[in-house]
């Protein structure tokens, strides 16, 4: 690491010295490439149904791949998805490769080292869930007990007791685990907890739409208690680039699609209950 | 292995060897206990009804079961052999089928992905291997004749470049060429990223393949050729390397096999890959199995094709010396 | 043929010659002169030297001290044109060395199309009629390994006299030869001694040294203890490490 890091400011300092473009210049630099393309390349995941995911015929689809959409349409671009792995996007350094991540991050400290979060566009409710056979009646029941959650997770931090999210509702820790199972993929978890109460993990902790989700496809889990907190999820973009234009646009869209209630629309076309009614996760808990 | 001429005789038709196995055989069927699965229901005329059967049902079970399995052992051991290896991965095949049918798929479900599977994920995945696969090679080439020089720099610059790829796990390599290259000024999508990765740590193990073909090759040969007056290039070219081929075909074939699968590793970069949408494709649905075992078909479909290949490869350097 | 072959200067030469295998020395202060068309035979028992210093005249092996001119052209470590030297002279191995690879007749093809530059279809004529000159023009188109060891020996050396060197180095050629295939390969070597060719046999094959060699060496610990014509050597050795040899293998 520390190679690394010596030669990348040994390279700033050289670049500083051959030319007289200081690293402010970098504004707007993201921004002017995305209209020069033409193009708003979106990083999200394709393993986060019904946020997003791949459909029949191959293509991204769900709320996330939705308000994308919407924000490159709204800049006057075409929208294009990337979907690498969950961590390779929230460890920045993006490097242009793409542009801003729709993929329901949550703000925190640390991640705000590395990204920026110019717009929070929803908010979803995250809750534990055992398996239906669990005797587990209360959240006090999994202190001590094996909790699967997905790797690098706010969920995941959550149960670490550092969750450290920006601009987020108070919230305390209701679960001390004895184990955290951290899996890299999303939907991991729920496979497991399928296979019994206490058979690879005791419960799991994830977002509510999630859960419900699996609950409809007739997955043998049941909610645990109340919501645990309430996560803002925002746009991201790379904070290496420091692209204000491009943030303060994105910031813009964001607040015009939640006055014209394009966001709700969308949250209501994909969060919707087992009974048919449907929820609004746009506007703040 | 060299067969003999004198045949024992087989094991089977041993009548201890016979009785030990039934015995065996016996003991762990009634071990796991197969009273409540389809042979249970089978058998339901001599042992009522299976869940109320108890330890006679259970030993009836197995018992049929055990009957059944040395009979069906005894039966192919009179076979010719050609029929025997063919009867044997017929029923291993049948037993894995009923491994996969016992997840309760969906068939509709796959049928609706495999295309996209195929045309996508298999598609992304060979043409990921091909083009790896090719650079590997050249570079095993150029590493291993670095690494038989005497030249310092190259030997140096071939046996750092060995050791760090064959020392770091693929799966490290990638994410540092994907996320180090652009720390060093070159921009490299994901699809060339995971080609470099793969290329270079596969050419790594493939140089070493390489060097022992080559140093394989009696010493006697290069003095031959020397005291015919050729230079270094051209005894390497026309006579060491058309050498070493039929002794590096094997192990690089095994190579081959293994980077197919290796490129699942690149769907990290979210390169759409087969095992990338095997992972994804069912997530909506929930269908995870129907995908997994899609994939694992195609991959092993694959993995056949190139045994072959690499034996009819193999054959034709065996005619040739 | 160039002057120095002619005119009665050694074709090749060496002056105070020494080598190590590490701290063993393997050759001792070898001077030797060799003349146009002179039929050398070295022997000596084994682990004497005599294969490293045959092999040092076309610098398979280095030499460290000393000098050794071949062909006129002094052999070293930085010299630029060992290839070409070698080109000029051939050599036949014990072990045979044939390329595997290529049948009978390409491997005769190989170094006259390869390094001397002469195209296919003369290649391919010199290498059919060296062939004949082995007698065995039937096997061209077979593998090295379908022939039997007396056969490939003689492919060897048509292999070598397809590049019309000036000089041939054998190192003993017969001896990992089932005996009834020695005669075949000295019969071959007595006809090319006659034919007027440079040789140098490292053998152990007293008969044909009788009949065709000019000078007899005898070689022990790497040093040269007598050299002499093959009347003398055989009936009046000089050094008491001859005769024991020459007692050991003529019984
Ligand atoms: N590459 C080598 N490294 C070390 N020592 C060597 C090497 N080659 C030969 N020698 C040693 O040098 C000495 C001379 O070897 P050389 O092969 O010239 O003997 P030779 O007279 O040809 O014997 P032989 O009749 O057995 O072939 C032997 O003692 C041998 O062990
Ligand atoms: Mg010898």
């Amino acid at each position: 690491m520390s190679i690394k890091l010596g030669f990348k400011t040994s390279s700033i300092a050289i670049t500083a010295l051959l030319l007289s473009i200081g690293m402010t210049a970098k504004a707007g630099v993201v921004y002017d490439y995305i209209k020069n393309n033409n193009e708003l390349m979106i990083a999200t995941d394709a393993n986060w149904a019904p946020f997003s995911y791949i459909n029949d015929a191959g293509e991204m689809e769900g709320f996330d791949v939705d308000v994308g959409r919407e924000i490159a349409k709204r800049m006057g671009v075409e929208a294009r998805f990337i979907t690498p792995a969950w961590d390779v996007i929230t460890s920045g350094n993006w490097n242009m490769r793409w542009d801003v991540s729709v993929g329901s991050m949550t703000p925190t400290e640390s991640r705000s080292e590395v990204l920026n979060f110019p717009a929070v566009y929803y908010y979803t409710p995250a809750a534990f869930a055992v398996h239906t056979d669990s005797t587990v009646t209360n959240l006090a029941g999994l202190n001590g007990k094996n909790i699967c959650t997905t790797a690098a997770s706010t969920w995941e931090m959550y149960l670490q007791g550092n969750l450290d999210m920006l601009n987020a509702p108070a919230f305390t820790y209701k679960v001390t685990p004895g184990t955290i199972t951290s899996l890299v993929d999303g939907s991991a978890c729920l496979d497991d907890t399928r296979l019994g109460a206490g058979v690879r993990n005791d419960g799991i902790i994830d977002s509510v739409p999630m859960i419900q989700n699996a609950i409809e496809a007739g997955y043998p889990i049941k909610f645990l208690g109340d919501n645990a907190f309430y996560e803002p999820l925002s746009v991201a973009t790379d904070k290496g680039n420091n692209d204000a234009e491009l943030d303060a646009e994105i910031a813009r869209i964001i607040a015009e699609m939640q006055s014209d209630y394009t966001l709700s629309l969308l949250s209501m076309k994909w969060f919707k209950n087992a009974d048919g009614s449907s929820n609004d996760y746009t506007i703040a808990y | 292995m060299f067969v003999d001429t004198v045949v024992e005789d087989k094991a089977l038709h041993k009548p201890a060897f016979l009785i030990g196995l039934s015995v065996t055989v016996l003991a762990i069927f009634f071990a796991f206990n197969f009273t409540n699965t389809i042979f249970g229901e089978f058998l339901s005329p001599v042992i009522g009804n299976p869940e109320e059967s108890g330890l006679f049902g259970r030993f009836v079970v197995s018992f049929v079961l055990s009957v059944i399995f040395v009979l069906n052992l005894l039966a192919i051991s009179f076979a010719r052999l050609k029929i025997q290896i063919l009867i044997v991965w017929f029923e291993l095949f049948l037993l894995f089928l009923a491994f996969a049918y016992s997840f309760d798929l969906k068939l509709s479900f796959i049928q609706s992905r495999i295309g996209l599977m195929i045309s996508k994920g298999l598609f992304t995945t060979i043409y990921i291997s091909a083009v790896s696969i090719v650079i590997a090679t050249a570079i095993a080439i150029v590493g291993a004749i670095a690494k038989l020089s005497n030249n310092g720099f190259a030997y140096a610059i071939a046996s750092f470049y060995t050791s760090l790829f064959r020392g770091l796990p693929l799966l490290l390599q990638v994410y540092l060429i994907y996320k180090g290259l652009p720390q060093l000024g070159f921009m490299v999508d994901a699809i060339p990223s995971g080609i470099a990765a793969l290329s270079l740590c596969y050419g790594a193990y493939m140089t070493e393949i390489f060097r022992a073909g080559i140093q394989s090759i009696p010493k006697g040969q290069w003095e031959a050729s020397r005291a015919l007056g050729f230079k270094s290039g051209l005894i390497l070219r026309k006579i060491i390397l058309p050498q070493s081929i039929p002794i590096i075909v094997p192990p690089t074939g095994n190579q081959f096999i293994a980077m197919l699968k290796d490129s699942s590793l690149v769907s990290v970069l979210g390169i759409w890959e087969l095992m990338y949408l095997a992972k994804t494709l069912g997530q909506r649905d929930f269908r995870h199995m129907e995908m997994l075992l899609t994939a694992a078909m195609i991959y092993w479909g694959l993995t056949i094709i190139l045994e072959m290949i690499q034996a009819r490869i193999e054959r034709k350097y065996q005619q040739k010396t | 043929m160039p002057n120095e072959i002619t005119n009665g200067n050694s074709v090749i030469s060496l002056k105070g010659v020494n080598k190590w295998y590490g701290d063993f020395q393997a050759l001792k202060d070898i001077n030797l002169e060799i003349k146009a068309k002179e039929k050398i035979v070295i022997c000596g028992p084994s682990g004497s030297g005599k294969s490293t210093l045959i092999r040092c005249l076309n610098r398979l092996e280095a030499h460290q001290e000393g000098q050794i001119h071949v062909t006129g052209i002094e052999l070293h470590e930085t010299m630029k044109d060992i290839d070409i030297v070698r080109q000029d002279i051939g050599m036949v191995f014990q072990g045979f060395n044939l390329f595997p690879h290529l049948t009978v007749l390409e491997n005769c093809m190989a170094g006259p199309n390869w390094v001397r530059g002469i195209d296919e279809k003369e290649a391919k004529e010199r290498a059919m009629s060296m062939l004949e000159q082995v007698k065995i023009p039937e096997q061209a188109d077979k593998y090295p390994e379908q022939l039997s060891g007396g056969q490939q020996q003689r492919v060897a050396i048509a292999r070598s006299l397809c590049m019309q060197p000036k000089v041939m180095l054998f190192d003993e050629p017969t001896s990992a030869l089932d005996p009834e295939m020695v005669s075949e390969v000295l019969e071959t070597m007595v006809e090319l001694a006659k034919s007027g060719m440079t040789m140098i046999c490292v053998t152990h094959e007293m008969g044909f040294a009788k009949q065709v060699a000019d000078r007899i060496i005898f070689m022990d610990e790497g040093e040269i203890v007598e050299e002499n014509t093959p009347e003398e050597f055989f009936n009046n050795p000089q050094n008491n490490r001859t005769k024991t040899f020459l007692d050991q293998i003529l019984t």
